[in-house]
Formats: structure tokens, sequence, C-alpha cells
């Protein structure tokens, strides 16, 4: 009796212990902090100034409600599997109404960096504020599924319960967004409505007032200069190392403000920072000659992965000032002859300096799961062939030339269109140009113009019958890895499904159809593989339809001053990642 | 004293006027607005934009934006909302423009203490060694634009960091670890800061000043009573800083007026090159996101110390040249 006692006991405080803390991998790092370092600062930069502390109306990419998320969530991807596991949830959902109710058990023990206890009110809390469409919070989206809302509900102190409209893929990274306080924010908010959310926590709130559930909080902020982040004392309390140490090690993240990217590599190669983006070849030249000259120690390693963006070509399907050209644009042997005249291997080298991959797919290539599922489904390429361009072209009934070298139709009317980008950025300049040189040699005349960014998103985003241009080439990026692609993108009638958005946002082919079907059946699909498999299904519809042109995009590349430790192994470096946790980071 | 400024008020009403309306309708002449980027964002839907839209009054007609905007400047003091901050456009722009003051007040001192003496030199001097060598070196400045000056200034800063291990400021205001300095400690670290972009600004505007003075000195030292007070005996001291620095400087003192404005508006590029917290990487960050608030506020504040700032320049004229009377 004595013995099951016992055992019963060790049973209680062992899962009451598994519940308190959260243990992170030891193969989260590729090195060991074995030697137990602590203390000391990790020193990044920014090249934007803060604009806000407020979580709930900040809308920059980098910003210090982000910085201060990082350690909180209720689940977290594993960078090894790709797997959600439970992070502020004590353990896996309990689902049930069709994989659309999901009951959360929430990790006991946890606190803000004030001291008090992180309970269900912030959950709830937080969720409201962020659907206030008066707050006009920019995660507002999360909290709905095809326009629908979410709805959150406190079951008990340690329990919540959320139920879906419909199935979705990615219910467990909507469900983890970050709680914030209940006793700063919601007594505010109940008191003020939204006009209070927004007056709190502004760059003049002093940081000490500042209160968050992650790894970092606020210690100082200089506008313009830096803001510095002490780690969050009460975090450790169930964030644990593989040997039981409380984490993070470092004691300060502190991100200096510079005027732009040249500048943050300045501060990086004179070891002011600790680490910065290497945005191309000429970043790569200029560490390795410092790290060569010995004025720099560093780790650098150059093409680690794809990175997580696209570069393309629409076409404008909706032309009805110019039936001709509508009706070629529609065409698709005409995109298929644009795709193969689009000499990626040439945009790699010339645009990107070598350093980047082809692409053929509204996936990211670093998305290799999802890639290999396409292209395993049989999802076409058509690469570069200008020779097949010509055919298909002369199957639409350009075979004669004019006298200066361009197709013509029947009635001598020339193949002309004429491609926009955004003028400024030198690499989407290049990418049209190479596009228009190649397109001459197969006779069709593109007339390449770079355009001011905010005209050319209002020509991409308008609607209607006749949308106000012919070709455009941009780029996208964000999104994860769950289901990568687009909801603004795949469905008809959504924002950026630009080659084709008419009034009604009905879609003009099947293949639309079809793609907008699949879409939403994969992001309802919860096992991974069924999912996959769906997206490849989507990505051969794609493939075959042609209705964006996809041409290259840029590596990623890692670099870091050699004071740092806690980097993950190299093959677990790509850019949806990064090249580590920060919590696991220490000072060599 | 009294007539004078109280018409100075009247007539900076239609100026006033006039300049809000160009600022306000020529910001919204260029094409999109702050939301325009976010339309790109695959995770943001059209709903969530018209939200947003309305949250920021940017689905108004402009002029019912710009009457709503003036209303509340003249009545409430309210220069408008920054949209990327969510705050009043002069909690944003405050802590700015003091640094930025900072700035331009070593600067003035530097450049007042360069370009004086220089001139007053060159002209007492004409013609000689010291002053030719002067002229090559300022006319050689003068072709510099100082954002460059400031870049070759780091690149040098550089070469000597690495060379000798000196922490010489190269950016920014303060060092790491500057709130847990003492408050000594504090000032001369943000002097620290301060000294070398400041020089360089000073070095390369004071150029122009130095040969305005010059050029003012020798007319004046030329005239009439200039030689009478010599052919009176006054010392040489006096015939130059009393009789002639004095007159010479008119134009000059007529030109402090737009130190104002200008005081506030910052150090230009040269705060970028040294991503110094001023007044300039804030209104540019503003203008390439379309912060219309933010622009338009700044520079109706600029507007008005213009306006402020000729009218403290007529005063101090006629304080100068006893000739000119107020009134």
């Amino acid at each position: 009796m004595k013995k099951v006692l016992t055992l019963a006991l060790a049973l209680t405080v062992g899962s009451a212990a598994a519940q308190t803390a959260f243990v992170w991998p030891a193969a989260w790092t590729g090195e060991q902090n074995t030697a137990n370092k602590r203390g000391g600062e990790l020193r990044l930069s920014a090249i934007s100034d803060f604009k806000t502390f407020n979580p709930f109306t900040s809308a920059e990419a980098d910003s210090i409600p982000d910085r201060m998320e990082s350690g909180s969530g209720l689940f977290t991807q594993d960078p090894r599997s790709d797997e959600l596991i439970p992070y502020m949830a004590a353990s896996a959902p309990v689902v049930s109404n069709n994989n659309k109710r999901f009951v959360v058990k929430i990790r006991q023990g946890m606190k803000f960096s004030d001291g008090q206890a992180i309970t269900a009110d912030d959950w709830i809390t937080t969720w409201k504020i962020h659907t206030d469409d008066k707050v006009g919070s920019n995660t507002r989206d999360n909290f709905f599924l095809v326009g629908k809302p979410i709805t959150i509900k406190k079951l008990d102190n340690y329990t919540l319960q959320f139920d879906f409209p419909q199935p979705s893929s990615k219910a467990l990274v909507l469900m983890s967004y970050t709680p914030w306080p209940d006793h700063v924010f919601g007594k505010a908010y109940r008191e003020g409505g939204a006009e209070a959310i927004k007056k709190m926590w502004t760059l003049a709130t002093p940081p000490s007032q500042i209160v968050g559930p992650g790894t970092w909080v606020l210690e100082s902020y200089r506008a313009g200069e830096r803001a510095v982040f002490k780690k969050n004392n009460n975090w450790g309390d169930w964030n644990k190392d593989s040997r039981g140490q409380e984490l993070p090690y470092l004691n300060n993240m502190s991100v200096r403000i510079v005027a732009d990217a040249n500048a943050s590599l300045a501060a990086f190669l004179a070891g002011q920072i600790d680490t910065v983006p290497m945005r191309n070849a000429d970043d790569l030249a200029q560490t390795k000659k410092a790290i060569d000259a010995g004025s720099l120690k560093a780790f650098l390693k150059a093409n680690v992965s794809p990175q997580a963006t696209s570069q393309w070509i629409t076409f404008n399907w909706n032309k009805a000032s110019d039936p001709a050209k509508q009706k070629l644009f529609r065409d698709v042997r005409f995109r298929r002859a644009m795709s193969h005249i689009a000499n990626r291997q040439a945009m790699v080298q010339l645009a990107l300096g070598g350093l980047g991959s082809e692409t053929y797919f509204s996936t990211y290539p670093i998305f290799k799961q999802q890639i290999d599922a396409g292209l395993s489904a049989g999802a076409p390429t058509y690469k570069y062939n200008l020779a097949e361009a010509t055919k298909l072209l002369g199957q639409l009934g350009y075979t004669k030339k004019n006298a200066q070298g361009f197709l013509v139709d029947k009635a001598g009317k020339v193949l002309e269109f004429n491609l926009s980008t955004n003028a400024g950025n030198t690499v989407r300049e290049q990418l049209g140009r190479i596009f228009a040189d190649e397109a001459k040699k197969v006779g069709v005349k593109v007339n390449f113009t770079p355009i001011d960014f905010n005209t050319l998103v209002s020509q991409l985003t308008s609607k209607g019958e006749n949308r106000p241009f012919d070709a455009i080439l941009l780029g996208l990026s964000g999104g994860d890895n769950i289901w990568s692609f687009g909801q603004n993108v795949v469905p008809c009638g959504t924002n950026l499904h630009s080659y084709n958005n008419p009034t009604d946002g009905k879609c003009a082919t099947s293949q639309e159809q079809l793609m907008t079907k699949l879409y939403y059946q994969g992001d309802a699909e919860l096992n991974d593989a069924k999912r996959r498999a769906i997206g490849g299904q989507l990505m051969k519809v794609e493939g075959e339809l042609q209705p964006v042109i996809y041409l290259v995009g840029g590596n990623y590349h890692v670099a870091y001053n050699e004071r740092l430790g806690g980097e993950f192994a190299a093959n677990m470096m790509d850019a949806y990642y990064g090249h580590r946790y920060y919590q696991l980071t220490f000072i060599k | 004293m009294i007539p004078f400024l109280l018409r100075r008020v009247v007539q900076s009403i239609p100026t006033l006027f006039l300049a809000s309306l160009l600022i306000f309708f020529v910001i919204q002449l260029a094409p999109g607005d702050f939301l325009t980027p976010a339309k790109l964002n695959p995770n943001i839907s059209p709903e969530q934009i018209a939200a947003l839209e309305s949250n920021f009054g940017l689905d108004r007609h402009p002029i019912e934006q710009y009457l709503l905007w003036m209303k509340n400047m003249i009545f409430n003091l309210n220069f408008g909302l920054s949209f990327q901050y969510q705050q009043p456009v002069l909690d944003v722009a405050l802590p700015r423009v003091l640094n930025s003051l900072w700035l331009v007040l070593l600067n003035l001192i530097f450049f007042y203490a360069i370009a004086i003496p220089l001139g007053v030199y060159g002209a007492v001097r004409q013609n000689s060694l010291g002053d030719k060598a002067v002229n090559v070196v300022l006319y050689f400045l003068l072709g510099f634009p100082s954002f460059f000056l400031a870049l070759i200034v780091i690149y040098f800063i550089l070469q000597i960091r690495n060379a000798t291990g000196w922490d010489i400021p190269i950016n920014g205001m303060t060092s790491n670890g500057f709130d847990a300095m003492a408050p000594l400690e504090k000032v001369w670290d943000v002097l620290k800061h301060l000294l070398i972009p400041a020089l360089v600004l000073a070095i390369s505007d004071a150029a122009g000043l130095t040969r305005v003075i010059r050029g003012l000195m020798l007319e004046v030292m030329r005239s009439d009573y200039i030689r009478t007070a010599r052919a009176k005996g006054v010392s040489e001291r006096t015939a130059i800083w009393k009789h002639t620095f004095r007159n010479a400087i008119l134009p000059i003192v007529a030109g402090i007026g737009g130190l104002l404005p200008a005081a506030i508006s910052g150090a230009g590029l040269t705060e970028v090159v040294f991503a110094y917290p001023g007044i300039t990487p804030m209104i540019l960050d503003a203008i390439n996101t379309q912060d219309l608030y933010l622009i338009a506020g700044f520079t109706v504040l600029g507007t008005i110390l213009l306006v402020i700032g000729n009218a403290l320049s007529d005063i101090l004229l006629a304080v100068v040249d006893p000739r000119i009377k107020v009134g």
C-alpha cells in the first residue's frame, strides 16, 4: 500500500512538475551551453524607428510588441518536424465537433513580468480587443475564418474553448496568439473602450509600466536610437533548458536603430552588433573580407536556404477596353509562352548575383515538402525555351514579323504589352529588363516601365471589368509552412487574386474554381500528409493554368558574431526558422 | 513695437492659411495612402483595410479631411494623429525637435566661431598667403554636400578606430548603458556624439558665410566713414570690430529669422548619415509611409516658426542698426 501511495505521489509530483515547465529540447541548439554561461547582452539592429509599445495598434513588421511576444503562445512549431507542440498549453487540445471545437488546458504557474498569474482571462481580453474594429488591430483577421468569427470561451481559470466556424489546418497557429495582461488592458477596455486602448502604451509610456508574458520585457527606449529589453524573470519559472536550468541565458537584448541596411552592415563589421541579415553577394563579400582581414570574428554561411518570398509577373484578364489584349492574356498558350520566355537562370545570375533559385509555383521554394508534393503530383514547369515559346505564339496566329522584328497579327498589329514594376526596387527592375530582352528575341514587344509603388499597388488591387494595367512584376512575402498558399491570393474574388478580379469576384475558368475549392479543402485538412497532397493537386492546376508567371527568389544567408553561442545545427538553419532561438543563445 | 507685432500677426494669417492649404493638398496629390502597402499583404483582408481606412478617416473626401484638420488645429492646438505612431503629432515630433535643437545649436556655435574670424581675417589680410589658403580650402568645401563630407569623416573615424581601438562614436546620440550613467557622464556622452556631426555641418556650411563676411567687410572697409574713423585715430581693433564688423553683419542679422525654423527642421541628411535621432530621419520615414498628419503638422509648425523668426529678425535688426525703426 505504501508503495502504491509513493508511486501515486511520485506520479502527481511528476505530472505537476511537467505541467509547470516547458523543456526546450537539446536538439534545438547545435551547441549546448554546458558551461552554464549566463548574462550579457545580445546586440541587434533595426532600420526603422519603433512606433509604439502597444500590441493592439502596432502595425510594423519589426516592432517592440513583436519582440516581447517571443516566448509566448499556446503552441509552438518544432523546427525539426514543423509540428505544433503544446507550449503555454499544458497538453494537446481536446478536439471535438468535427474538428471545429478545441478545448485547451493552460499551463499553470506562468506569470507576467509584473508577477501576476497568466490565466484564461488574459486570452479572452486579448481576443476581445483584437477583434474590436475600432481598435484597428493588424491581427484582427487572424480571429476570422473566411469572414466568420472564431469564438473563444473561458471554461475555468485555466481552460479555454475555441470554436471555429469551419475546420482549419492552421487552427493551432491561429490559437497561438500572445495573451496580453487582462489586469492592464482589460481594465482600460471595460472603462474606456477602444479609445482607451489606443491611448495606452505609446512611446511616451514609461517602460517600467510595460508588462509582458514573453521572454523579454522592455527596459528602456530612446526615440530613434535604441530599445533595450531585459529578461522577464518570471519566464524562466516555466522555461528550462534540457538540463533544467532557467532560460534565457542572456540578461539583455538591445536593438539599435540605424539609418539603413548599409549602416547596420557597417555596425556589424565594426563589431558593434552581433548579427545582421545578409542581403546580397556584396554584403557577403564585405563580411568575408572583414573576417579574412582578422578585424571581425564571425560565422558566415552563404546560401543556407531560399528566402520565403516570390517574384512574379501577372497578366490582367479584365481589360474590357482592349478586347484583343484581354483575349490574349486569357489564352493559356500565351501565358505558357511567357513562362518559356522568362530566363530564370540569367535572372539568378544577373539580378541576384548567382545567389537565388528559380521558382515556378506560388509556394515559396523554402517550403520544400510542399514543393515536392506538387512535383510528384505532376505539376508542370514551363522552363526557359524560346523555341517552345515561338511555337506557342505561332499557334496564337503570330507567325509573321514586321521590319523591326516584332511579331504581328493578320491585321499587322504588333504583339506588345506594358509591364510595370515599382521604381527603386533594383532587383525587380533588372528582372523586368531581362524578361523584356528575352521577349524581344522571339518578337514580343514588352514596354517595361518602373512606376511609383503606390500607383502600382492600386492598379494591382483594383477590381472591375476594366482594370488599368497590362502586366505587373511584383513580389509577395509572408505566410507559414502549414498551408503555404495565400488566403488572399488563390481563391477567386480575393484581394490579391491579381490576374482576374471582376466586380462580382467570379472565377473565369474551371481551373480557378478548382483551385479555390482545393484551397479551402486543403485548409480544412488536419492531416499533414493529406493536406500536402491536396496542395500538390493545387500546384498542378496552378502550373497548368499559369495565371501568374513565377520567376526567381533570393537566398537566405547567415552571419553572426562568434561571441554568440547556442545556434541551430547547420542543417536546421533556414529562412523560416532563422539561425537560432534567442532564448537559447548565450555569450561565450 | 506692439502695433508692429499686431500687424505682423494679422499679416501672417493669410500666409499660414495658404501654406497649410498647399501642404495638405500637395501631400494628397501623391498616389496611394498610408494603407497602400498593407494591401499587398496576403494576410490582411480587404474588410480589415476598409475598417482601418474609416478608422484613420482616409475614406473621407480630402476637403473634409482638411477642414477637420484645420478645425482641430485652430481650436484645440491639435495637429492630428500620426498614423504610424497612433499618437498626436506634437508628442511624436517634440522629442525629435529637441534632439535636433542640440545638434543645430552646437553646429551654430561652431559655424559662427569658424566663419566670423576667417571672414574678418580674409578681409583684413586681403590677398595674403593665409587668405588665399583659406580661400582654396573653402572653395573646395563649398562644392561638397555635407552628407558626403560626413561619409568621408565616418570612413576615417572607422580607420582610426580599427587602428587604435579608440571608442570614437560614429552614430547615434548616446552610448550603450546611457540610462545608468551619472548626470555629468550623460552630458559628456551626448556631447561626444554631437561633436563630430556638428563640426562636419559647421565646416561645410561655414564656407559660404565666410565668403559673405569677407565680401561685406571689404565693402564697408572702403567706405568713407571708416576712413574718417581711422583718420580720427581710433585703434585698428575698434575700426575693424566696432565700426566695420558691426555694419558689415547687418545682412546676416536680417537672415537670422531663418534660423528658428532651421533649428527645428534639423540638420538634414547629416542626421541620417550619423543615425542621429533628429527630425530628418523621422520626416523622411513619414514621407515614405505617407503619414499624412505628421508631415503636414510638422510643416505647419515650421511655417509658424518661420513667421515668428522673421518678426524676431526685424526686431534684432532694429537693435543692431539704429537707422531702422520698428513700428
